[in-house]
């Protein structure tokens, strides 16, 4: 390039060559360093939102802890010595945060992605629509993981009565729950990028977060159920997340965990690229 | 103050400890940008949805420091070649270069190249107007100092100075418009482009949009423009191209092209309906082989005609306002090539 600078004879730059007969590319690109811009963007946005954003998917868990552990949780007998209230504590810490990242990528890139603009906004910047979905679904993750951080926090305060946490291992939760917010955020963007209208949003809430939500190990115990119901509960992700949650936050750890580790992680994967592909063939259009 | 502190070591840290500027700046020198004369060349561009042709092989070339303007009805294909142009949609086929990159291959660099002004405001509506330009900044990577100044001056460029704290939905149409545009500069782009930048405004924003724009060229931003507005192609373009479903069909500057296409003058004629027949015939009858006659529903307009033409059919209308003599402009130019009747 120095050998034509200057001589001006050349009115463009060697141009890379693309074979004759090729396609556009409309492959993936691999999400590069300014999907932390798009991350940044919601960030600032929950800063300045973070009373509306933040105490409610707080209390939430908080209200249901108490309400179902103490109240219900006088009617109802476990095996054991355990009671109803410390057996809820470690559902509580994932399925709530669930609840969050779900929300994130259903109305939230549902907005941004139509009545706001912000997509094809970011689009006309050197970001490329690949480092707009990831930069969601990492936000939709942490917004889960700062959840679950601060139910953990929660539940710290709360032992010294309910006896909730018996063991420092609560702290590994937090990377649990990125992963899973990574896995949920991204099977829910790639159904946002589906969607023609907020209503069709609810399908995905109903069909399969209600269900799961209550059925993966979080309120009562799943072993009990028919064999049939532990088969659909093993392919929800957060049944894992319940696994795991339940012992690091009891401290009754065993090899099985591994399982439910390497099933969230293996599972992100593909979901993640599926999200990606999905929302950006709805933005490029 | 702390997430101002992170974002400054993450911003220092992407430029590996030197102002980005700079390593943009010397990047600027390895690539084509300065070199290449044309900000814009199209060869042979297509753009297809499935069976449906959008733009069907057009050419075209933008040369720096131009104001250039893509006109054409509804569904003749501006969107898409701008949206061609600006690397936010693939390419069907041809060439098409900005800035002498392939925006094919090379969509970043394109894409840092341009500022782009969408139809609708897509502006952040959770954040402050201040913090809308600093978050796209961010979007460029322009180190936080850099943005801060760059912010003020694009403010105050679209007299927005005072309403730097304000939410974006207090601001009106027309600055909202402003606030767009002046997001747009943030990069300080080589080209500009403006998808219908004026609809919708009322007309002292028009007027106040024009004006920045034409300041903007006086700057050296090369400018490309779509829009419905004829009056404001004819106004503001150095250049233009008429497209018409998917074709390019007429190029040249504005009055060029009213003076290759519909000549000096027009006669518009608002006859009544038992005056239309008369005034038909005789136009018909004296408008020699040098004009030309259009409809468009009860509206006469006869092309290349001389006072003569104007006299005698004054003498068949009864009510003066309804005849029009006057200079012809780009209107007539569009309406001619793309057909006076109703497109859908």
């Amino acid at each position: 390039m120095s050998m034509t600078a200057g001589t001006g004879e050349r009115t463009h730059a060697p141009r890379p060559r693309r074979p004759r007969g090729e396609l556009p590319y409309i492959g993936l690109a691999i999400p590069g360093r300014l999907t932390f811009r798009v991350w940044q963007r919601n960030r600032d946005v929950f800063f300045q939102l973070w009373r509306a954003e933040l105490l409610p998917p707080l209390l939430e868990p908080l209200v249901t802890l108490l309400g179902l552990g103490l109240g219900l949780g006088a009617f109802v007998q476990l095996g054991g010595d355990i009671e109803y209230v410390q057996f809820l504590a470690p559902g509580i810490l994932v399925a709530f945060p669930m609840f969050v990242a779900t929300f994130e990528a259903l109305y939230g890139a549902y907005f941004r992605m139509t009545q706001h603009g912000t997509y094809d906004a970011i689009a006309a910047t050197p970001v490329r629509p690949e480092e707009i979905v990831a930069g969601e679904i990492a936000w939709a993750a942490s917004r889960m993981t700062l959840n679950t951080a601060l139910i953990a926090l929660v539940l710290l305060v709360l032992t010294p009565w309910l006896d909730l946490v018996g063991s420092p291992l609560i702290i590994f939760t937090i990377p649990i729950a990125f992963v899973t917010g990574v896995l949920i955020g991204s099977i829910g963007i790639a159904f946002t990028s589906r969607a023609r209208s907020v209503s069709q949003l609810s399908y995905f809430f109903s069909l399969f977060i209600l269900p799961m939500f209550w059925f993966s190990g979080g309120f009562f115990p799943i072993d009990e159920l028919p064999g049939w119901a532990g088969t659909v509960a093993w392919f929800f992700p957060l049944t894992h997340a319940v696994d795991l949650s339940r012992a690091l936050v009891t401290g009754d750890v065993y090899a099985g965990l591994i399982v439910n580790m390497l099933w969230l992680i293996l599972a992100a994967i593909p979901a993640f690229w599926l999200g990606l592909a999905a929302m950006k063939q709805r933005i490029v259009k | 103050m702390r997430k101002g502190s992170t974002e400054g070591v993450q911003a220092a840290g992407t430029a590996d400890g030197s102002p980005g500027t700079t390593t943009q700046g010397s990047s600027r020198t390895a690539t084509p940008r300065e070199q290449a004369p044309l900000i814009i060349e199209a060869r042979g561009l297509v753009k297809r949805y499935g069976d449906f042709t959008a733009v069907a092989g057009i050419d075209f070339e933008v040369p720096r420091g131009e104001f250039f303007g893509l006109l054409g009805p509804n569904g003749a294909g501006k969107s898409s070649t701008i949206r061609m142009v600006s690397g936010v949609l693939p390419i069907s086929g041809g060439e098409l270069y900005v800035g002498g990159y392939d925006v094919h291959y090379q969509d970043r660099e394109v894409k840092r190249l341009l500022g782009i002004v969408p139809q609708d405001d897509n502006l952040d509506q959770d954040l402050t107007v201040r913090r809308n330009l600093e978050v796209y900044a961010r979007y460029y990577d322009i180190p936080k100092k850099v943005a801060a100044e760059r912010i003020e001056e694009a403010l105050e460029l679209m007299q927005l100075e005072d309403w730097g704290g304000a939410q974006i939905d207090n601001l009106s149409g027309g600055m909202k418009r402003r606030l767009v545009i002046a997001r747009a500069l943030i990069n300080d782009p080589d080209l500009l482009i403006l998808d219908e930048p004026t609809t919708g405004l009322d007309p002292q924003a028009r007027h106040l949009v024009w004006r920045k724009l034409r300041l903007l060229r006086e700057r050296g931003v090369t400018i490309l423009l779509t829009t419905h507005y004829m009056d404001e192609a004819e106004i503001l373009c150095d250049r233009l191209i008429i497209m018409d479903r998917g074709q390019n069909i007429a190029e040249g500057n504005p009055r060029d092209l009213i003076t290759r296409h519909v000549g000096r003058e027009v006669l518009e004629v608002h006859p009544l309906p038992e005056e239309r027949a008369a005034v038909l015939r005789d136009l018909e009858e004296n408008v020699g082989e040098s004009g030309r006659i259009e409809t468009v529903e009860d509206v006469i307009y006869a092309l290349g005609v001389t006072e003569e033409h104007h006299r005698r059919v004054e003498g068949l209308i009864a009510d003066p306002y309804r005849v029009n003599f006057r200079r012809a402009n780009l209107e007539d130019v569009f309406l001619s090539l793309t057909g006076r009747g109703l497109v859908e």
